[in-house]
This record gives structure tokens, sequence and C-alpha cells, in this order.
């Protein structure tokens, strides 16, 4: 039934990310698993998989010396998560 | 969360939904520099009032307070900064306008002592009102649209107003537009925390 949805962003927890960070400018590692109450290891996992598509862009620093990762939505990714959202329209029949 | 957990369109639209209004729901300020401000204002303003009638000299100098507020400010400011763990796209906007803001009053201030204006208060109220109509309308935050709008009524209010009087208009100016906004951010960004921890 979904076949034609985008992969990548239909699962539960890649499309979760995805949606903070439409409405963020950059969000913490920490914040997403905050608010996705994912496990850090499945995160992390799902956040590289996320970064190889090239959907968003992490950058590793540290912050009172402890390691700081730190994910934006790429504009490639904008795209994929606007074509999904309308996919779904579809699917669902909303009419804009 | 589950991985890879098969789910409709409708629990797709579901969780985007849930996710953008989870970090809508996020209170980036803790509220203190509105509580400050708002305390600030508010106690050289009633000070001017109150010294009209007791005319104690060393209240002449009490708005040099708002000079001595910014170091607090600035402690508030890289605090926040350094606890944020999300930036929101409005965030370097509204440090810009209000960062503008304050370099106006400023500006304000020592143009006005230039010219020896005698009716200072409609002028301040009318640029209170900038910044804080501005925060409430990005952040769709009703109390300082509110307080914005109360400002520049104040201001007109102000107009009409004889000194001292006026300096109530600033004292309430300021209550409205800022130590209250403050305290229901403060109110909900504690809730907020005590929920995270």
């Amino acid at each position: 039934m979904f076949k034609d949805l985008n992969p990548i962003l239909h699962s539960q927890l890649r499309l979760a990310v995805v949606s903070i960070l439409i409405s963020v400018k950059e969000a913490e590692f920490t914040y997403l698993r905050e608010k996705t109450d994912a496990t850090a290891g499945n995160l992390s996992v799902q956040i590289n998989k996320l970064k190889e598509a090239g959907y968003i862009d992490v950058s590793k620093s540290f912050k009172d010396n402890y390691p700081q990762t730190i994910c934006r939505i790429t504009p490639l990714g904008v795209q994929a998560f606007e074509e999904y959202v309308r996919d779904l329209q579809t699917y669902l029949n909303i009419k804009k | 969360m589950e991985q890879e957990k098969e789910f409709t369109s409708q629990e797709s639209l579901a969780l985007i939904t849930k996710m953008i209004n989870k970090t809508r729901r996020d209170y980036l300020d803790s509220g203190l520099s509105a509580l400050l401000w708002g305390s600030v204002i508010t106690i050289c303003s009633l000070a001017t009032f109150v010294n009209y009638k007791l005319n104690w000299r060393v209240l002449d100098y009490i708005w040099f307070l708002t000079i001595a507020a910014v170091v607090p400010q600035i402690i508030i400011a890289i605090r926040e900064g350094k606890n944020r763990k999300h930036r929101a796209y409005e965030d370097d906007l509204m440090g810009g306008i209000w960062i503008s803001f304050g370099i106006s009053v400023f500006l304000l201030s020592y143009i006005l002592s230039v010219y020896n204006v005698s009716e200072q208060a409609p002028l301040y109220l009318m640029l209170y009102g900038v910044p804080t109509f501005a925060t409430g309308y990005a952040r769709r935050f009703k109390p300082m649209l509110i307080g914005g709008v109360a400002c520049w009524v104040l201001a007109i209010v102000s107009h009409y107003t004889p000194y001292p009087y006026s300096m109530l208009c600033i004292a309430v100016a300021a209550q409205v537009a800022w130590f209250i906004p403050g305290l229901i951010i403060r109110k909900c960004y504690l809730k907020a925390k005590e929920q995270h921890v």
C-alpha cells in the first residue's frame, strides 16, 4: 500500500526526527532523544541513515567537555519531507 | 519509539503533527529577562514618581539602574544559550529586534537629555511597544501581543497625563508588557523543565 512512500522517511523514528528538524533551525541529539523517547543507540542508527540519505547534517563538537551532536535538516531533507507529506495527502485524498 | 514499525498514512500524519506541536510547546526562554526588565522599569518609574514628593537626591539617579541591569541580562542570555538544546528559526530575529531596541532606548535617552524634552514618557512607551508586540507576534504569545498594544495605548494616555503621573503609565506598561508575560513564561518553563527531569 505504501510502496510509493519514501522508505527513508516512512519509519516512525526517522519521520519523528525529520518532523522535529523541519520545525527548528537545529537540535541537539539529547533534544531529539527527549522528544522521541527513543534509546540513544536506536536514535543514533536512524540519524546515520538520514545523514547517509543527505536529509540531515550532523556536526559534532564539545560543550563543557562533553561531546555534543547537533542535527540540522538539509534542503534535500526539506524537499523529501514536503514530497512525503504530499504523497500522504494523496493517499488520504486530502485536497489543498 | 520503535525502529521500523509498520504504520498507516493517518498514523504518519498524526506523528508529524505531534512532533511539530511538541517543538512548538517548548519554551526557549526562562522568562528571567522579561521579569528582570519588568521589575527594573517598574522600580525606576515608581521611584521617580515617589521622588516628585520626596525630592531625594539619590533617587534622581535611579534610571542608572537600567545600565546596571545589563550585567545580569548578559549573564541570563549566556546561561540560556548554554542550556538551550535547540534553536528556533526566529531566535536570531528576536535577538536582533531586542538588541536594536536596547540601542534605540539608550540613543533616545541621550537625545532627549540633549534637547531637554520634558514629555518623555510617550516616546519611551511607543518604543517599548515595538519589540514586545514583535515578540508576541512571532512567537504567537498573546500576553506579549497584549503588552505591546498596552504600551501604545499607554503612550497616548501618558501624553494627556501630567508629570509625575505619566511615570505610572510607564510602571503599568512594564508590568503588562514584561513582568506579567515573564511570570507566565517562567511558569511554563519550570513546568516543562519538571516534566523532562
